[in-house]
């Protein structure tokens, strides 16, 4: 960001010389309106999402309104009286994001300190390998993953979801540039000498100096994971381990047609975690994004 | 481990990785194009090898082609706009003569679209544009319908629904990215070029987009790869199968139907994936590498 802002900052000595023009002026007030108007477009559907959990649907039905009401209670009363375990798909969802993120952060800075620290036989293979893992649709091979599965038992298991996070490329790409943008060599050969091993080295050495990396990338594992449908639909099948957003589709159900209130809340408890941590990390998550492409 | 050469200690990091890849990511990729072969079902534990018939069917069905047509109609509909969209809000927002304030805020609001329950958003403009949703209310009320309409059972308006929502989360994404990629080029080109007089639409055609490039193929590629698998919004905006007549109905909507048909066809859901793999994978790496030879760096 610094970086950006001392290149605008050079940028714009060039420009003090210029008088700004009418022409300039009228220019930015258009781009201006063109980002509210934007802008407009992007929030309304979520911020109609989050107020309508909170009206009752005679308020609802009554038209749009872009301030909250006071029966998301209610509505939550409804959703429970109907059966749907909220809680339950909270935690479900809650415990297979938080275990893949945790596995997915462990084993790609593992494996990227592996080829980032030592020269091996096959690194550039290997580097090259997970480029090509990043731009294969890995995910249509969900019809062999879930017969294994069943094979082996772990159908209607969080296991089989959890599991595969060992091995994401995508994690591991973003890893191994985080590392490369890191000096750590020097740190490591002091290890060394005095006599740590190199597991050791990565566990007290490396990890710690990557957190903000590992936060970076655990919140995108996490995201990833608290939105994934598509999995969950496939490989889960009882009620009680359903995970939110499976849950959610039940929502469009008969069961609720006429509940709007309700409905609402259920699609609103999906999105408001995400939006507070989005609220609380923001920067990282941008930074982490331009960090986890492929530059050169 | 005393004797080891340090470096071979690469291996054991890199270890789990692959054997976490060979277990959950070669195996099943084997395992689907071995069942594409097979007549296998949920069913029954009785498999046969059929050779190429399930591909044969999917040939001989316009439901496949459908699909896959949709796909590629519904993927380039929201990535023209979206790289377009993206490309001139940078421009904008590295502009050092527009400074135009808030960048990081506008940026961030923008972005937030994409970490959204993918389901949840589906089901969100499901009931928003559903017969007594919101949207219906507001344009009646405005007096611009006479009367409700059925929105979702429009063809053009459900294909939009499903190009408009792909748009709306990707947009802010690939606008952080093409950022990224401007503010990584050095002013000192911008500086020459305005010495020689070039004007600011010269410099965006000879400068930026060139350098740029790398990054534009990257966001071509991985745009590609998802837009090939789309399936939470176009299957979860209407009825789980792709209406109005099919319109909406991707490639993945159309291997899961096959997946979770009565019987359980996993052998011809499993010739679904194959074959999409395949395309996408050709495309995909065709890009990036036939893209990426052709680059030549810019004159300094």
């Amino acid at each position: 960001m610094n970086l950006t802002k001392s290149k605008q900052a050079t940028q714009a000595s060039i420009y003090t010389a210029r008088q700004y023009n009418l022409a300039t002026h009228v220019y930015r007030v258009l781009i201006y309106l063109f980002l509210i108007v934007l802008l407009v477009v992007t929030i309304t559907p979520i911020w109609l999402l989050i107020v309508n959990a909170t009206r009752s649907t005679y308020e609802i039905q009554q038209g749009i309104s872009i301030l909250p009401s006071v029966h998301t209670l209610d509505n939550y009363g409804v959703l429970l009286g109907r059966g749907l375990n909220l809680v339950r798909g909270f935690l479900n969802s809650l415990f297979v994001s938080a275990a893949t993120t945790v596995l997915a952060v462990y084993f790609a800075f593992l494996t990227a300190y592996g080829v980032t620290v030592y020269r091996f036989k096959g690194r550039n293979l290997f580097n090259n390998f997970i480029v090509l893992l990043v731009m294969i649709p890995m995910q249509l091979s969900i019809i062999g993953f879930f017969q294994y599965m069943s094979k082996l038992g772990l159908t209607d298991t969080f296991a089989a979801l959890i599991l595969p996070a060992i091995a994401n490329a995508g994690a591991v790409f973003f890893a191994k540039q985080y590392l490369d943008s890191m000096i750590i060599e020097e740190l490591i050969d002091a290890a060394r000498i005095d006599g740590a091993g190199e597991l050791k080295i990565f566990h007290t050495i490396m990890m710690p100096l990557a957190i903000p990396g590992a936060i970076t990338l655990g919140i995108f594992s996490f995201v990833a994971a608290w939105n994934n449908f598509f999995n969950a639909y496939i490989i889960i099948n009882s009620i009680e381990k359903y995970t939110l957003p499976m849950l959610i589709q039940t929502l469009r159900g008969d069961v609720y047609r006429t509940e709007y209130g309700a409905i609402y809340l259920g699609l609103a408890v999906t999105v408001v975690p995400i939006i507070l941590i989005y609220a609380l990390f923001s920067r990282y998550i941008v930074s982490g994004i331009a960090m986890g492409s492929m530059k050169g | 481990m005393f004797g080891m050469k340090k470096e071979h200690y690469g291996y054991l990091f890199i270890a789990p990785f692959i054997i976490g890849f060979l277990v959950f990511g070669l195996y099943p990729v084997y395992n689907t194009v071995y069942l594409s072969f097979t007549d296998t079902t949920l069913m029954s534990k009785e498999a046969n090898w059929i050779g190429l018939q399930n591909f044969q069917r999917l040939f001989a069905d316009d439901v496949f082609m459908k699909a896959v047509k949709n796909t590629w109609i519904i993927w380039i509909l929201n990535f023209i706009p979206q790289i377009g969209i993206a490309t001139l809000l940078a421009v904008w927002f590295t502009s050092a003569r527009l400074k135009i304030r808030a960048v990081g805020i506008w940026r961030a609001l923008f972005y937030l679209p994409n970490l959204l329950m993918p389901a949840a958003v589906a089901a969100l403009f499901f009931s928003l544009f559903s017969y007594y949703g919101p949207v219906n209310q507001f344009l009646v009320r405005l007096g611009l319908l006479t009367e409700a309409q059925h929105f979702l059972q429009s063809v053009p308006i459900a294909r939009g629904l499903v190009v408009f929502i792909q748009w709306w989360m990707w947009f802010g994404q690939t606008l952080i990215l093409v950022m990224a990629g401007m503010t990584s080029i050095s002013v000192s080109l911008y500086e020459a070029a305005m010495v020689d007089g070039a004007s600011s639409f010269d410099m965006f055609r000879k400068i930026t987009l060139p350098l740029l490039k790398p990054i534009l193929i990257y966001i071509f590629v991985i745009s590609l790869v998802g837009g090939m698998q789309m399936f939470d919004i176009p299957y979860l905006l209407t009825d789980q199968r792709g209406s109005p007549s099919g319109s909406i109905m991707t490639n993945n909507i159309l291997m899961y139907l096959k997946f979770s048909s009565s019987k359980g066809h996993i052998g011809a859901a499993s010739s679904v994936g194959v074959l999409i793999f395949i395309m996408t994978s050709i495309c995909a790496l065709g890009i990036f590498y036939f893209l990426r030879e052709r680059d030549r760096q810019p004159g300094r």
